[in-house]
């Protein structure tokens, strides 16, 4: 018990109700960012061609296409290594990063090498050779990460073979292909920026490079499919207690008090063949999360039908100590929603009328200030739905309205401190969890979005 | 000197090997930090009502939350008409229904037709329709396992019912257990689902079982709090 209270102490820090303007303030930006947003956080821009300021000049000329290099010099000793990097790094938001070459020309001594390194590195080495680097050398098939010698690892390869490297961010392995057959994977243990890299060190050794504008040998996106596949059927194979879902979906529903749907469920799930038996039903009547049910929904259904008036005469009938404080979030963000409320239906001069007795008192106060500016530039627009701060006008601003009206209800409670749903808890740690887990593997691989798993079926293949 | 060193190396060593240590407070301020949107988590109640076959449920949650659901509720109803008649025992009813909402769903599963087909013999069996059931078995079930060996297989487990006057001597009793209903029922509710372009499953279990497999993960390099009770959600302290 005193495990609760410390946590719901440390979370209502503050008023709680106060992070509800936080999430106008997150409808806002993602309105102004508008649909562009997570296109734009997955879009990283990819390596296109070769460096041919950085590559190691006098050694090797790279085509004018910047996709190709052939080594010209005749190879003396071990710092005349012709190599190049792509020009930009290899992106590392997704679940794999993938470059293939094609061997034109294995030269005199068939000494090219593939792999990565990183920005600083000595264009005149083989990519392997030197720390912070690691090459899939052809001559001998051996793999090479930061040391002079190199360890057995594949096949060699030779002219008219493609070869393929890549990083698989999930399990933070390099890998190799080729000629389309995966060779194998090593750990990665590199971290930072890496660069596509391609060495030579024989005359007339010539390689090009394709960085995925032609369709690569080796099928990656069947390889990230299975990668793919591998961590689902482990997730799959979980096992957690039977029906837990049943009750974290009622203790949702009661915690924001859907309370037609409850009872539509409950009945539903008693009546269903076999029971649905929840073992967490006891637990649930000692949460604080049932009180006050049905004023909550029935100020949450006021609230959604833009009834404010009605809302705050309940409020008042009934708490009148959520709405003693006039300058509150909760009063604030009904007062804002009447405004709103008249908008909608076109009562402007009523709006501004309204805005003047019950707003201009929240002008000036820094917490409110930028909403309740966003607010009444709704008076502006000819058709304030489409405008900027449309988000106003849409069924979620009424959601969260009522979600704020239900939270100051159930903090209204002594010793209530459930700020969250469980599910919302469940969640959270989820979505930390994996943003940890990221974060640890230097801010590599896909992120976890919930929105994404909700909106994307592919990722249940 | 030279012991001296050996201590620094083992301190490196250790420093190596150990995990990130995350208190409590600064687990916590990650957790509220995290911009969940109320919308997602609707969706994803909606989704369990709806690929459960809550329809009533799904359609107050509607009205009460504003949540589109995925697909419309009417198919809902019909799914758990079929579903429920399997439950029931009423086999040939739900194959009719079946048929009714889209007549491909049995035409492109031949192995789901079959399991209807062959619970219908055992319910006929359960019922002691003796003849009935094997001229049932002789005319719909034969020839179907004479093109596919893992049918014909089962076909023979089935039919080894009528052999027991005491069925539940019966090494194949299981078949008559009301699981075996239920088993049945899931699978067309599943290929109906499919049908549909809707996922068979929930969310919400994957994203629970994703929860366990997250931390499971995340334990291999750093200490924290945990949520090992998910029918709570409490979190508990690293050292407990």
């Amino acid at each position: 018990m005193t495990e609760t209270s410390s946590s719901a102490a440390a979370v209502n820090r503050g008023d709680p109700i106060s992070q509800f303007l936080d999430k106008i303030r997150l409808s806002s930006s993602a309105a102004t960012r508008n649909t562009n947003t997570m296109m734009e956080e997955d879009n990283e821009e990819s390596p296109t061609e070769l460096n041919t300021i950085n590559s190691a000049g006098g050694f090797l000329i790279v085509s004018p296409d910047k996709l190709s290099v052939k080594y010209t010099n005749t190879n003396l000793h071990g710092y005349d290594v012709g190599v190049a990097q792509a020009n930009r790094p290899a992106p590392f938001k997704g679940l794999t990063y993938y470059f293939e070459i094609f061997v034109k020309d294995a030269g005199v001594k068939g000494n090219v090498a593939i792999g990565f390194t990183k920005e600083g590195f000595i264009m005149r080495r083989q990519p392997g050779w030197e720390v912070n680097s690691c090459g899939y050398h052809g001559d001998n098939g051996h793999i090479y990460r930061g040391k002079g010698t190199g360890e057995a690892f594949g096949p060699t390869y030779t002219t008219g073979d493609t070869v393929g490297a890549g990083i698989d961010y999930a399990s933070q392995e390099f890998f190799f292909t080729k000629n389309g057959a995966f060779v194998g994977k090593i750990p990665k243990d590199i971290k930072g920026h890496l660069f596509p890299t391609v060495g030579v060190h024989s005359q007339n050794e010539e390689v090009s490079v394709n960085f995925g504008k032609k369709k690569f040998v080796f099928d990656v996106q069947g390889y990230e499919t299975s990668v793919r596949n591998k961590q689902q059927m482990a997730i799959e194979n979980i096992s957690i207690p039977p029906n837990i879902g049943y009750g974290l979906v009622k203790t949702y529903l009661l915690h924001y008090g859907y309370e037609e749907t409850l009872d539509a469920f409950n009945l539903a799930t008693k009546t269903t063949v076999p029971p649905i038996v929840i073992a967490q039903d006891n637990a649930m009547d000692e949460d604080d999360s049932s009180y006050d049910l049905h004023q909550r929904k029935t100020l949450r259904k006021l609230v959604r039908n833009g009834d404010i008036d009605a809302a705050l005469a309940n409020l008042q009938d009934w708490y009148p100590q959520i709405v003693q404080d006039d300058k509150s979030v909760v009063c604030f963000l009904l007062h804002c929603q009447k405004f709103i409320e008249l908008v909608r239906v076109g009562k402007l001069a009523e709006g501004v009328k309204y805005g003047r007795l019950e707003l201009a008192k929240f002008v000036g106060l820094t917490k409110f200030q930028d909403i309740i500016e966003d607010c009444f530039a709704l008076l502006v627009y000819p058709k304030p739905e489409e405008s900027p701060v449309g988000y106003f006008l849409e069924d979620s601003q009424r959601e969260l309205v009522a979600d704020a009206v239900n939270a100051a209800v159930l903090s209204n409670k002594k010793d209530v401190c459930h700020l969250h749903s469980r599910l919302e808890l469940l969640l959270r740690q989820l979505t930390v969890c994996c943003l940890e887990r990221r974060s640890m593997n230097g801010d590599q691989g896909e992120t976890f979005r919930l929105h994404h798993v909700l909106n994307n079926n592919s990722t249940r293949r | 000197m030279s012991l001296f060193r050996i201590f620094i190396n083992q301190d490196d060593d250790d420093m190596a090997t150990s995990k990130k240590v995350i208190t409590r407070e600064e687990w916590e301020k990650k957790l509220n930090a995290v911009k969940l949107r109320k919308e997602d988590m609707n969706t994803l109640v909606m989704n369990f009502l709806v690929t459960e076959g809550y329809v009533e449920a799904a359609d107050k949650f509607q009205r009460e939350s504003g949540t589109k659901p995925e697909i419309d509720l009417a198919t809902i109803t019909d799914r758990m008409a079929v579903k429920k008649a399997v439950q029931n025992g009423n086999v040939e009813d739900a194959i009719e229904k079946v048929n009714d909402l889209n007549p491909e769903i049995l035409d492109t599963n031949p192995e789901l037709f079959f399991h209807l087909q062959q619970q219908r013999l055992i319910e006929l069996i359960r019922q002691g329709k003796t003849e009935e059931a094997l001229e049932f078995a002789q005319e719909e079930l034969a020839p179907r396992g004479e093109e596919n060996q893992a049918f014909l297989q089962e076909l023979e487990k089935t039919v080894a019912l009528l052999v027991f006057e005491d069925a539940s001597n019966c090494p194949v009793k299981d078949l008559l257990d009301i699981s075996h209903r239920l088993k049945t029922a899931s699978e067309v509710n599943a290929a109906i689902l499919t049908s549909q372009s809707h996922e068979k499953d929930p969310k919400l279990p994957s994203l629970l079982k994703m929860l366990v497999w997250a931390q499971n993960q995340l334990d291999e390099k750093a200490v924290y709090p945990h949520i090992n009770d998910l029918s709570t959600g409490q979190l508990q302290d690293p050292s407990e």
